[in-house]
């Protein structure tokens, strides 16, 4: 399967990606955010994983609900990339998803003082990288973004 | 286990900021200062265990060894490197084996890393296309959730860095010596990655260690200090990720506590300094805890109350530390650990330093963000 043209492959390639993850960066080409699943326990797996239990056989990919809850996160205040010059301050969350899975990315559509441990979030979908490629970002709930009590 | 092997020699090179010496000079003139010290020649290394690796130490350094080894586990390869060096003699492919590192990041060079210079720049696959860079939003993620579940302030992690400092100040060759720092330096000092600031994080050092293991009878016949291997242990986080607690865990330290003080047949409570891996502040305060010196949730308080000071009820990280020592990755823990048993510190001298806990920790293993954590308790006594 191939997540889209040569340019995805590249930037993916750069960063030691597995092909075994190529399925997902084609779906979030169609808006999908996909999480591997064990067919025998229903266990979520991101990035593509054998099952602990039962291993390889019973793995495929399932869209995800894209919906989850802030674990944890940083906020990057020092450059240490040129191109990191122009973004800071921002934000790397892991989002730990419905599902159950973490998942790493930014948090986007709110002011950075708002971001909190159990901030309910849903996924969006961005073309970066020079248009190469599609990432998962998320923004808080429409709501619940000032909500501290919830999730953690 | 439990003293039969021990550390002959400790060959230890400047350690600091843009020495301007390339990483393999480092190598051999840490592993010539640790055969000068016990009065040996090349020719008594029979096994040579490079902690990272590459190929043309051997012809530079003149060293004719049965065995040439390279590990790779990050800050955990220094207690890794001595487990081989250990296995080695056990088996008998050696007697004298000699566990080297040097590196020169703040003059131009990593191993591995031929096109990065620094620990700032090491990134972690996937999260790096979404700007998480550097070894210190790895650690963040851990400080937010553990301030999250347990209160931890910026201050608590800023008591860390002071205490460090102050053990620093009075060390020379440190980058703390004559330095001292205030809490009120810590808040003012800017946000690099948030909750960290910049005094909470460590700085790259160049510099080049060796240490010569042996077993323990050729090591007493060497020398009047042989420092002796009481118990060791590792431990991966990856078990964490799988089961949602990776970042409430700075390691999985559990296991590596457990085998290494079954074979020290020893508590906590008879380990007189602590010498903790140290990249950034929350890195003392969840190993306290997950050691046993403080209660989980409660690093922050007992060192802010003065816990790991030197009347405290364990000095740790003694010499300052990597936050404000040096960072020789893994053996900065294990060179003060030394130091402080030889009795050698000099103003740093801690009143008791007959058993010291050292720890290790690397290699983040990609997007899990898990890493290795090694444990060696080090005694002057088999």
């Amino acid at each position: 399967m191939n997540a889209g043209d040569s340019g995805d492959l590249l930037i993916l390639k750069q960063l030691g990606a597995d092909h075994l993850d190529l399925p997902f960066w084609a779906g979030t080409r169609r808006e999908e955010l996909l999480l591997h699943r064990c067919g025998l326990c229903g266990r979520h797996y991101w990035p593509a994983s054998r099952c602990v239990t039962h291993g390889a056989a019973n793995m495929a990919w399932t869209p995800s609900s894209g919906r989850g809850t802030v674990h944890t996160y940083t906020i990057l205040h020092h450059a240490y990339t040129a191109e990191m010059a122009t973004q800071v301050p921002y934000c790397v969350a892991v989002v730990e998803l419905e599902e159950g899975p973490f998942f790493h990315s930014n948090i986007v559509g709110c002011p950075m003082d708002q971001i909190h441990v159990g901030l309910p979030v849903q996924v969006r979908f961005v073309v970066q990288k020079a248009g190469r490629l599609t990432l998962p970002v998320f923004t808080p709930v429409s709501g619940h973004d000032d909500d501290r009590r919830a999730g953690a | 286990m439990r003293g039969r092997y021990a550390i002959a020699a400790l060959g230890l090179t400047e350690q600091g900021i843009g020495l301007g010496r390339s990483d393999r000079d480092l190598r051999g003139d840490a592993v010539e200062r640790a055969l000068n010290a016990v009065g040996l020649e090349r020719d008594a290394i029979d096994g040579y265990i490079h902690c990272w690796g590459e190929r043309e130490d051997l012809r530079y350094l003149g060293l004719s060894p049965n065995l040439n080894w390279s590990l790779s586990c990050g800050g955990a390869t220094p207690t890794a490197a001595i487990l081989g060096a250990i296995g080695a003699i056990e088996t008998g492919q050696a007697e004298m084996v000699a566990c080297v590192y040097g590196i020169a990041p703040t003059s131009g060079y990593i191993p591995g890393l031929r096109d990065l210079k620094s620990i700032g720049s090491y990134s972690y696959g996937y999260p790096s296309l979404y700007g998480m860079v550097g070894a210190a939003s790895a650690h963040a993620l851990h400080a937010r959730r553990h301030m999250h579940l347990f209160g931890t302030t910026s201050k608590q992690m800023g008591a860390v860095a002071v205490q460090q400092r102050a053990y620093a100040a009075v060390r020379p060759k440190t980058l703390g010596y004559g330095k001292p720092i205030t809490i009120e330096d810590h808040q003012a000092s800017p946000l690099i990655v948030d909750p960290f600031r910049r005094l909470d994080c460590c700085r790259d050092t160049d510099g080049g260690v060796a240490v010569l293991i042996c077993g323990a009878d050729r090591a007493r016949a060497l020398t009047p200090q042989p420092i002796y291997i009481l118990g060791a242990g590792m431990g991966q986080n990856v078990v964490n990720w799988h089961n949602g607690t990776i970042y409430q865990h700075h390691d999985n330290i559990a296991p590596a506590k457990a085998r290494a003080f079954a074979q020290a047949g020893i508590t906590i409570a008879d380990i007189d300094v602590a010498e903790l891996y140290d990249p950034f502040t929350i890195s003392v305060i969840m190993q306290l805890e997950a050691y046993g010196f403080a209660a989980e949730g409660q690093g922050g308080p007992f060192v802010a109350e003065g816990g790991t000071g030197p009347d405290g009820v364990i000095p740790t990280n003694t010499g300052g530390g990597q936050l404000s020592g040096f960072y020789a990755t893994g053996f900065t823990p294990i060179i003060e650990a030394i130091v402080q048993l030889r009795g050698e510190a000099g103003a740093g001298q801690m009143k008791k330093a007959d058993i010291a806990l050292c720890s290790g920790h690397g290699l983040n293993a990609g997007v899990q963000n898990t890493w290795n954590h090694a444990t060696l308790i080090l005694g002057n006594q088999p």
